[in-house]
C-alpha cells in the first residue's frame, strides 16, 4: 500500500503576526512558519498505518517557509520519501490552486491513500482534501479521527465525529483522499539527536511545478478587528442611572428637541 | 597443642581443615570470578585515573567511614564492626594458617603481646556494635531498612565468630593454666576479656577438667564459621564489605554538576540493557548494603511517588543475577531476550520519571553509588524511543523550537523589563562587565517578573555595568539534559555558546541555580576560567562585602533559608546567601534539613514539565513549607531559585499556610532594605 501525506506550512501564532506594507498579506520578515497542526496529525496517522501494515509513506510539501525542516522531521519520524514541491512561491496560494498543484504531482503516482489535514488556519477557499479529491476523481471524507485499512488494502475503515457526541464508522473504497482532524495518538516526538543524524543524510526530493494560474479570488485587505472604545459601567440607583443616561445621550446630541 | 593435631578417627584434624578450607576458598574464588565477569558485561569506563585522589577517598569514606557516621546510631556500631572485622582478619588468618600447618608452630596473634589484647577488646566491641545495630534494625526499624533473613544471618554469624573466639581464647588459657598446675592463668598475654572469662571458668572444676577439649571445640567452631562466612558472603548483601572499598575507589571524581555525556550506542542513546551500562554503574549492585539512606533522603519517595533509589539499585542487582549468566554465555546482544533489557525488565518507567535529580541519594550513599547516572541513562533511551509523557514532549518541542519550555516567542524574552524605568544594556551590542543570563523562568514566568525586576533595580542602584542577551538567550539546557534529551541539550548549548562567544563581557551571573550549574560545569567554552560564573547570591554577597551595597534599614522578619539543590548540593554554595541575609541584619533560623541535607522542592530534573503520577499523597514542596512554618518565629521562607519561588508559593496556598508564611527571593529582601 502506498500512502501520500500532504503537509503545509502555516504562520506560527506564537510569534506576533504583523501585516505588511501592502495591507494584504502578513509581513514575511516577522513571520515564522510551522507545520499545520492537522497535517502533523495526518502524518502521524499515516505512520501508524505504516507500522500496522508495512505501507510506504511519501510526504509532499509546497516549498514555502520552513518546509524543508518539516520534511526532515517527517523522515526522522519514519517516512520513506519526502518531496519538496517547488513552484517558486513565497507564500501558500489558496486551496484551489494548491489542489491543482498537488493533483499534478500525485496523479501519475497511483497512491492508494492520500492523507492531509482537514483544514489549516490560513485556508482561504475551503479545504484542500475535497478539492484535490475532485480533481483526481477520488472519494473524499473529512474530519477523520481514525483510519484502519480493510482486508487486502481494498478499503479503509475510518471514524468520523459528528456533533452531538456521535461517531460514525465509514468504509471508503481505495484509492481515496482523507481529511484528518486528529490521529489516533498525538504526533510523536523526535529526539534531536535522531533529527540531526537524519539531517546529515537526508535526501529531500524536489519536483518543480508550474506556478498556479491567476486565481478568481484575491485578498483585498488584511486587518486586525478594529477595537471599540470599550464599554463603561454606570452605577447608582435607577433614578440616578436614568439621569446619567439622559445626560450621556444629550452630550452625544442624540436627543431631539 | 594445635587443635588440628587431634584426630577424628583415623583422620588428622589438619587434613579435614585442608579439605574444608580448599572447598570454601574454591567456592569463594569461583563466586568472585563470576561477579567480576558480570561486571565486565558493562561498557568500559575509565576509572583508573587520579589514583592519589581515589586512595584519599578510600581513606576518608572507608577507613574513616564518614558517610556512615552521618547516622551515628548505626555509624558508630558499624565503625566498631568494621575495625573489629579488620582485626579479626589478621587474627583469624593466623589461626587458619597455623591450623593448616600445625607442624610449623607458626606464631599466632593470640600469643602476640601487642596484638592479642587488641583483638580481644575488639571481640567485645564488635558484640556491642552488633547489639546496637540489631536493636536499631529489629526494634527501632528505621524506614528503608528491611528486616531480611540476610541481615539476621550475618549478624548472627558475626556474633558467633566473636563468641567462639572469646571462648576458645578463655578455655585455651584455662587449659594451659591447668596443665602448668598452679602457674598463673594470666602469665601468657594480657587479654582482658579472655582472661576475665578464664578467671570465671577456673572457678568451675568441671570446666577446668575439660578446658582443653572445650578450647578445641570452640576453635573448630570459630574456624568453620569463618569458612562458612567466606562462602556465604559473596552470595548475600554483605557482598558490600568486599565491593564497597572498590566502589568508593572507583567512584566518580568529576564535578557532580557535570553529567556524563550521553553516548550513542548501537542500540541508541543512553542505556536500555544491562550491557549498555558501564561496569561502574553495574558495580553499584554489588556495593549496595541496602542501608536505605538514599531512600530516606529521597523527596519523591517520601511523598509516595513510585521512586526509590534503593529499589533502583536493588532491581539492577536482581536483573544482573537473573540475566547475567545468559549474557555471559556470549549470545550476541541482538539475540538476547527481552529480559536482559532493563526497561522491559524490572525497572518501572515511573521510577525513572519521578526522580527530581536532586542528588540527595548520591550525596548520602556510603558506597558512592551513582543512582542518577543510571536513571538518566535509562531516561535517555526512553526519550530516544519516544516513550515519554505528552506534557514533557510538549515542553521539549517548545524548547527545540522556541528555546523555552513555555512555548513563548523568543521576542518576548525581555517582557519582564516592562515596568522598569530604564532599559538594561544589550550585551550583544555593547561591551559589559557582567552578563546577566536570565534563564527562562525569570524571563517568562509572570509571578517572577517582580523578583527579576527587583534585581535589575538593585544593580542599577549600585551602578553595576551589566547587560542581557534579549531574545538571543535560550534555555541553558540543564533540565533538558537531565530529562534525557541529550541531543536537544547539545543543540541548545551550541546556540547559546555561539551567542555568548559573540558577546563582549567579563563575567556572568544568573538567578537560576539550574542555569548556574550547567553554565558553570557543562559549557566547556565558558569553563576554562575565561569567565567567572556566579549565582546572584554570590554577586550580592560580594557587593555587600565590598560596601557597594548597604542596608539602609533593618528588616525585622524571622527568616529561614532553603538551599536549592543545584546551588547547594551540586555546587556547594551555602554561605553567600546566608552572608547576604546577615548583612541585612537578619538572623537565619535553620530548618532541620538544611545545607547538603536540604529537601528538594520537587521541581527539578524536568519534573515541572511532567504530568503528576497521581500516586503521591502530597508534594515535596508542601512538606518543605510545613517544615519552614514549624520553626518558631519564622514568617519568611527565603529562596534563591525561581523554581523554588513558584513551587513554594503554590505550596503555601495548598498547605493552608497563607498569612503565616511568605515566600521571598533573597533579592526582594535586599531591595526592601537598601
Ligand atoms: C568496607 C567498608 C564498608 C562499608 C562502606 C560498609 C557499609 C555498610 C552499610 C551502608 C550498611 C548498612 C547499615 C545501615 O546504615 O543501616 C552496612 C551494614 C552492615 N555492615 Fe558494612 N560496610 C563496610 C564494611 C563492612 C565490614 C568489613 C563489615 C564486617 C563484617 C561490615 C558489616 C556490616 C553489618 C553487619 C551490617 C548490618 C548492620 C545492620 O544490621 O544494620 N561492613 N555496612
Ligand atoms: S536524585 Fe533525588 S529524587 Fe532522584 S532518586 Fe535521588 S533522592 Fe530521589
Ligand atoms: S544505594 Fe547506597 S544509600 Fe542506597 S541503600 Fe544502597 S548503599 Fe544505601
Amino acid at each position: 500500500m502506498k500512502i501520500a501525506v500532504l503537509i503545509k506550512q502555516v504562520p506560527d501564532l506564537v510569534e506576533g503576526l504583523e501585516i505588511d506594507a501592502s495591507g494584504k498579506a502578513l509581513d514575511q520578515d516577522s513571520l515564522r512558519y510551522i507545520i499545520s497542526e492537522a497535517d502533523d496529525h495526518a502524518l502521524e496517522q499515516a505512520l501508524l498505518i505504516r507500522e500496522r501494515t508495512g505501507a510506504s509513506v511519501d510526504v509532499f510539501a509546497l516549498d514555502v517557509g520552513e518546509a524543508r525542516d518539516s520534511l526532515t522531521t517527517a523522515l526522522a519520524k519514519g517516512a520513506e520519501r519526502v518531496t519538496l514541491v517547488a513552484a517558486g512561491l513565497e507564500a501558500a496560494p489558496g486551496s484551489h490552486a494548491l489542489a491543482e498543484l498537488f493533483a499534478g504531482v500525485l496523479r501519475p503516482q497511483n497512491f492508494d491513500l492520500i492523507l492531509t489535514g482537514v483544514r489549516a488556519i490560513d485556508d482561504l477557499d475551503g479545504s484542500l482534501g475535497g478539492l484535490l479529491a475532485g480533481l483526481l476523481e477520488l472519494p473524499y471524507v473529512g474530519l477523520i479521527r481514525k483510519v484502519e485499512t480493510g482486508p487486502g488494502g481494498e478499503t479503509a475503515i475510518v471514524q468520523k465525529e459528528f456533533p452531538g457526541g456521535f461517531i460514525t464508522e465509514l468504509e471508503v473504497k481505495l484509492p481515496a483522499v482523507l481529511g484528518i482532524q486528529s490521529a489516533e495518538q498525538p504526533p510523536r516526538y523526535v529526539p534531536v539527536s535522531r533529527l540531526r543524524q537524519v539531517m546529515k543524510t537526508a535526501k529531500i526530493g524536489e519536483q518543480a511545478v508550474e506556478p498556479p494560474q491567476a486565481q478568481p479570488i484575491a485578498v483585498e485587505r488584511l486587518f486586525k478587528p478594529e477595537e471599540g472604545a470599550g464599554a463603561s459601567m454606570l452605577e447608582g440607583t435607577p433614578e440616578e442611572l436614568a439621569k446619567q443616561i439622559a445626560g450621556l445621550l444629550a452630550e452625544r446630541h442624540l436627543l431631539k428637541g | 597443642m594445635m587443635p588440628t593435631l587431634i584426630r577424628f578417627g583415623p583422620v588428622p584434624g589438619w587434613a579435614i581443615l585442608w579439605v574444608v578450607f580448599l572447598a570454601a576458598a574454591g567456592i569463594f574464588a569461583w563466586r568472585v570470578t563470576t561477579l567480576i565477569r558480570l561486571l565486565l558485561l558493562g561498557r568500559y569506563e575509565n576509572r583508573f585515573d587520579r589514583i592519589p585522589q581515589r586512595i584519599w577517598r578510600v581513606v576518608v569514606y572507608i577507613l574513616g567511614q564518614r558517610r556512615m557516621l552521618e547516622e551515628p546510631l548505626i555509624g558508630l556500631p558499624h565503625l566498631l564492626i568494621f575495625y573489629g572485622f579488620l582485626m579479626f582478619l589478621l587474627s583469624t588468618n593466623s589461626m587458619l594458617l597455623s591450623g593448616l600447618l600445625p607442624f610449623l608452630h607458626l606464631p599466632t596473634v593470640d600469643e602476640n603481646r601487642f596484638l592479642a589484647p587488641v583483638v580481644d577488646v575488639f571481640g567485645v566491641l564488635v558484640l556491642a556494635g552488633l547489639a546496637v545495630s540489631s536493636f536499631r534494625r529489629f526494634i527501632l526499624r528505621p524506614a528503608g531498612l528491611q528486616r531480611t533473613i540476610d541481615a539476621t544471618i550475618v549478624n548472627s554469624l558475626i556474633a558467633s565468630l566473636m563468641v567462639t573466639f572469646l571462648l576458645a581464647e578463655a578455655f585455651r588459657s584455662v587449659g594451659a593454666g591447668a596443665a602448668l598446675k598452679g602457674a598463673s592463668t594470666q602469665e601468657s598475654v594480657w587479654a582482658p576479656f579472655g582472661n576475665w572469662l578464664a578467671g570465671v571458668f577456673s572457678g568451675y572444676p568441671a570446666l577446668v577438667v575439660h578446658a582443653t577439649g572445650l578450647y578445641y571445640f570452640f576453635w573448630w567452631v570459630h574456624i568453620l564459621t569463618v569458612l562458612g562466612f567466606l562462602v556465604y558472603l559473596p552470595y548475600s548483601k554483605h557482598l558490600h564489605l568486599l565491593a564497597a572499598p572498590f566502589s568508593v575507589f572507583f567512584s566518580r571524581l568529576e564535578h557532580p554538576g557535570m553529567l556524563r555525556p550521553g553516548v550513542l550506542l548501537e542500540g541508541g542513546m543512553g542505556a536500555g540493557r544491562l550491557n549498555e551500562l558501564t561496569w561502574r554503574q553495574l558495580l553499584a549492585a554489588f556495593a549496595c548494603a541496602e542501608c536505605g539512606r538514599c531512600e530516606r533522603a529521597c523527596p519523591s519517595f517520601q511523598v509516595g511517588e513510585p521512586c526509590s533509589p534503593r529499589q533502583l539499585v536493588h532491581n539492577l542487582k536482581m536483573q544482573l543475577f537473573l540475566c547475567g549468566k545468559v549474557m555471559m554465555s556470549g549470545v550476541p546482544a541482538s539475540k538476547l531476550d527481552k529480559e536482559t533489557c532493563l526497561l522491559e525488565g524490572l525497572i518501572p518507567r515511573n521510577e525513572l520519571w519521578t526522580c527530581t535529580t536532586c542528588r540527595a541519594c548520591a550525596n548520602r550513599c556510603p558506597v558512592f553509588n551513582e543512582h542518577l547516572s543510571i536513571t538518566i541513562d535509562l531516561r535517555r533511551r526512553l526519550v530516544e524511543r519516544g516513550e515519554l509523557d505528552k506534557r514533557l514532549e510538549e515542553a521539549l518541542r517548545n524548547l527545540g523550537r522556541y528555546g523555552n519550555s513555555f512555548g513563548q516567542s523568543e521576542r518576548k524574552r525581555a517582557i519582564w523589563t516592562q515596568g522598569l524605568d530604564f532599559k538594561p544594556k544589550d550585551a550583544r551590542k555593547q561591551p559589559v562587565q557582567w552578563l546577566w543570563y536570565l534563564g527562562e523562568y525569570n524571563c517568562y514566568h509572570p509571578a517572577l517578573h517582580p523578583v527579576t525586576r527587583s534585581l535589575a533595580r538593585i544593580l542599577q542602584a549600585a551602578e553595576v555595568d551589566y547587560g542581557i542577551l534579549y531574545e538571543a538567550e535560550r534555555n541553558s539546557g540543564n533540565d533538558t539534559r537531565r530529562v534525557g534529551e541529550e541531543g536537544l541539550f547539545e543543540m541548545l548549548r551550541e546556540r547559546n555558546t555561539a551567542v555568548l562567544r559573540a558577546a563582549d563581557f567579563k563575567d556572568l551571573f544568573t538567578m537560576d541555580p539550574h542555569v548556574y550549574n550547567t553554565l558553570k560545569n557543562e559549557y566547556p567554552e565558558l569553563n576554562h576560567g575565561r569567565h567567572r560564573i556566579l549565582h546572584h547570591t554570590e554577586l550580592l554577597a560580594g557587593m555587600f562585602q565590598q560596601g557597594r551595597l548597604k542596608a539602609a534599614r533593618r528588616l525585622s522578619y524571622g527568616v529561614t533559608y532553603h538551599d536549592p539543590c543545584y546551588l547547594g548540593r551540586y555546587n556547594g554554595v551555602y554561605e553567600p546567601p546566608r552572608a547576604v541575609l546577615k548583612a541585612l541584619g537578619l538572623k537565619v533560623k535553620e530548618m532541620p534539613r538544611s545545607r547538603s541535607f536540604s529537601f528538594c522542592c520537587g521541581g527539578g530534573g524536568g519534573r515541572v514539565w511532567m504530568e503528576e503520577t497521581g500516586e503521591a499523597h502530597s508534594r515535596p514542596s508542601e512538606s518543605r513549607v510545613r517544615e519552614a512554618a514549624a520553626l518558631d518565629g519564622v514568617q519568611v521562607l527565603v529562596v534563591a531559585c525561581p523554581k523554588d519561588h513558584v513551587m513554594f508559593s503554590e505550596a503555601v496556598k495548598t498547605a493552608g499556610l497563607e498569612g503565616k508564611l511568605a515566600v521571598k527571593d533573597l533579592t526582594e529582601l535586599v531591595a526592601e532594605a537598601i
